[in-house]
């Protein structure tokens, strides 16, 4: 029994990464439209923005977040300003081919700038654990997943409870009749990617005390985005935090109770039947065209 | 005007003398122009990068080493090495490609073999198709063996082979182990590895509670590794690439669980191993095939300790084994084209006396001793085990060779 609780605790942790890194795909796609694929490469860079702060300045990896924010806010701010933007109302297949683009143009960067080795952030605390009743939770994966789910409320305020929010919706809902309202919806884009930027690079320091840390990390980070944001619903923010603990849960127990080679398959079996059942994701709140 | 003077004669004389030492060596070996053009393909990008480059340093030393002591002697001259490589991306068809590339546009005289199995699988395919005896130093899984190739020659023994070692020292550990775990990323290296972990654990009297492969597209190993912990298994054996022995590294620290002793077949002697994981990654046993104290040696490096030194001051970091021995598997051609008197640029026929004359003979050189069997696996060469003591690898087993004793079992990480 413990270890089924142990499984659930796992998932739960593993669920609040992946909704972390999820959060900023879910807001590029749900406002724009833009299904960017070069998600992953701004959780590297995060993590290695942490990482070198770190190594070089020695300051604790918690307070190298707002470093990374506001880097990967300007990054993102920059590049919709100079090249997104241009593509808007094009067909997506021209969003797909331009972040592809970044993402080969980032990694790439990257790995000239540092090589392929692997690194991590070793700190006094890494891989400390807390015990009790037999369970184990890692204090990093902890602070990570408490972390996580106030990035993502933090979001859902500032979507909801505000009027830079409600703009940020409403372009999402209909961009030429918030265009007709005054908004000046290139001015909303170039802060709605700013922001998803800045929110993935976030969670790339978050999740550089608990992964290896390499110029090739992001891809499998933009697959998982991918994968939450369906079960999440596409571009319904807050369902990122469903999607992913919902992501986090199953790999889990089907690692625990299956094998690890199946948890990889079930995940992409999951994302089937959701796509052809509740296109809309688990909630239904997601858009589907 | 005044004629030349006494001085400016034996100036001119001993620039003359200057200029024929410098075109003859004291051998009287002249210099040649033509290189041997020498084509390899690595990753040095994707998820083997780091090990491939490793493959590429260790290729670029033998060239540096070789070019400056004259190039290679042959028929009394002396032919510069010239080498050509690609960054395959980690990917086997890439490789494939690239080595064609090398074959047919490139023009190079001969191939030598890249970084891991898969990519290793598709290059030699390729220059087996063209008639190249490769020789490679760091891919070793079965699938390479059993395919009837006559030009593919491998410096390691095969996968199941290195891992031996590892259990072999099992029972000379005390407590002794009786039970292991084995976990394998489900690649062809690591895949083989683990089964050869389990194949040989019976055989030493230990009993296997768990055996699971992996995919490479797992990035969390907790609960994986929770679901081990829960069977209380003595040892925990790894099929592994370096990235893998990392996550799995920071994984048990996650979860808490130090079996007695931790083994992998591949990892901790890349020194990305040590440099990322610090104190973390001591304890850890790891398959070799080379350690600098084996009493090995060779012409154009001296000893093994020697090729160990200067690798350290060309690099500033040790050489790992499977750097060792592409640059042995560099020196096999080496060889070959010296007794076998080729000059650039080598014909197909050439090639093929090479390829019969590697199955010939044995080679002894800095890395110890290479037979290439039927398959063209090196069948002589014995596995060492090393082990991670206080930040430095140190040779364990076989004991009449090694250079330390094991530590086991190893120190829960909360009492570290």
């Amino acid at each position: 029994m413990i270890l089924f609780w142990q499984s659930l605790i796992n998932g739960l942790l593993l669920g609040g990464i992946y909704a972390a890194c999820s959060a900023g795909f879910s807001l590029a796609f749900g406002v724009m439209g833009v299904v960017n694929l070069s998600h992953g490469d701004f959780v590297m860079l995060g993590a290695f923005i942490t990482y070198w702060i770190f190594i070089l300045a020695g300051i604790d990896p918690f307070l190298t977040l707002p470093f990374t924010l506001l880097i990967l806010f300007f990054l993102g701010f920059f590049l919709q300003r100079l090249t997104i933007n241009r593509l808007v109302g094009s067909p997506p297949i021209m969003s797909y081919l331009l972040t592809f683009g970044f993402h080969l143009v980032l990694s790439n960067l990257a790995l000239r700038a540092w090589t392929a080795d692997f690194r991590t952030v070793q700190t006094s605390y890494s891989g400390l654990t807390i015990s009790f009743a037999g369970l184990v939770i890692p204090y990093s994966r902890l602070a990570t997943f408490i972390m996580a789910m106030a990035v993502i409320l933090g979001l859902y305020f500032l979507l909801y409870r505000t009027e830079t929010g409600r703009l940020i919706r409403a372009t999402a809902q209909d961009r030429e009749m918030a265009q007709l309202m005054g908004v000046k919806i290139f001015k909303i884009y170039t802060l709605t990617f700013a922001l998803a930027a800045a929110i993935t690079g976030l969670a790339g320091s978050l999740i550089s005390f608990t992964f290896v840390i390499h110029p090739q990390m992001g891809l499998p980070f933009t697959i998982t985005a991918f994968c939450v944001v369906v079960l999440g619903g596409m571009g319904y923010v807050p369902g990122t935090l469903w999607g992913g603990i919902i992501l986090g849960l199953v790999e889990s127990l089907a690692t625990t109770y299956l094998t690890a080679g199946i948890s990889v398959a079930i995940t992409f079996f999951l994302l089937l039947i959701i796509l052809v059942t509740r296109p809309q994701g688990i909630l239904g709140k997601g858009v589907v065209e | 005007m005044k004629k030349p003077g006494k001085n400016l004669r034996s100036f001119s004389a001993g620039l003359l003398v200057l200029s024929c030492l410098f075109c003859i060596s004291p051998q009287g070996i002249t210099h040649a122009e033509q290189p041997y053009r020498i084509g390899f393909t690595v990753p040095l990008t994707g998820a083997f990068g780091k090990d491939g480059a490793l493959v590429k340093d260790a290729y670029v030393f033998w060239q540096e080493t070789v070019n400056a002591q004259g190039g290679i002697a042959v028929k009394k001259k002396r032919y510069p090495v010239e080498l050509i490589y690609y960054d395959d991306k980690s990917e086997p068809q890439s490789s494939a490609k690239l080595v064609e590339k090398l074959i047919t546009e490139d023009k190079v005289d001969l191939i030598l073999g890249g970084f891991g199995s898969s990519q290793v699988i598709a290059a030699s395919a390729v220059s087996e198709k063209f008639r190249y005896p490769m020789t490679c130093g760091a891919a070793s899984t079965l699938k390479l063996f059993d395919r009837g190739f006559q030009y593919y020659f491998s410096l390691l023994g095969k996968a199941p082979e290195e891992v031996r070692g590892c259990i072999e020292i099992l029972p000379t550990l005390t407590p002794r182990p009786t039970t292991a775990a084995i976990l394998g990323a489900n690649i062809p290296f690591s895949a083989d590895a683990a089964d050869g972990f389990k194949a040989y654990a019976p055989q030493f009297g230990i009993k296997v509670i768990h055996f699971e492969l992996f995919p490479m597209a797992l990035i969390d190993y907790n609960s994986l590794l929770h679901k081990v912990k829960g069977k209380k298994p003595d040892v925990l054996l790894v099929g592994s690439h370096s990235l893998v022995a990392i996550r799995v590294m920071k994984g048990l620290k996650e979860v808490d669980f130090t079996p007695q002793g931790v083994f992998f077949s591949y990892g901790p002697t890349v020194p990305d191993f040590l440099n990322s994981l610090a104190k973390d990654g001591e304890y850890v046993f790891a398959a070799s095939e080379w350690t600098p104290n084996l009493p090995y040696r060779d012409n154009v490096f001296g000893t093994a300790k020697n090729f160990y030194h200067k690798y350290v001051k060309r690099f500033g970091r040790p050489p790992d084994f499977v750097e060792a021995a592409s640059v042995a598997g560099a020196l096999v051609q080496l060889q070959a084209l010296q007794e076998l008197e080729f000059t650039p640029p080598l014909k197909d026929a050439d090639r093929e006396k090479i390829m019969k004359y590697f199955y010939s003979k044995r080679f002894d050189n800095f890395y110890g001793p290479i037979r290439f069997g039927p398959d063209g696996a090196n069948e002589i060469h014995p596995p060492v085990v090393v082990q991670v003591q206080g930040g430095k690898l140190v040779h364990v087993f076989p004991p009449d060779t090694a250079e330390g004793k094991p530590v086991y079992p190893m120190k829960p990480w909360k009492k570290r």
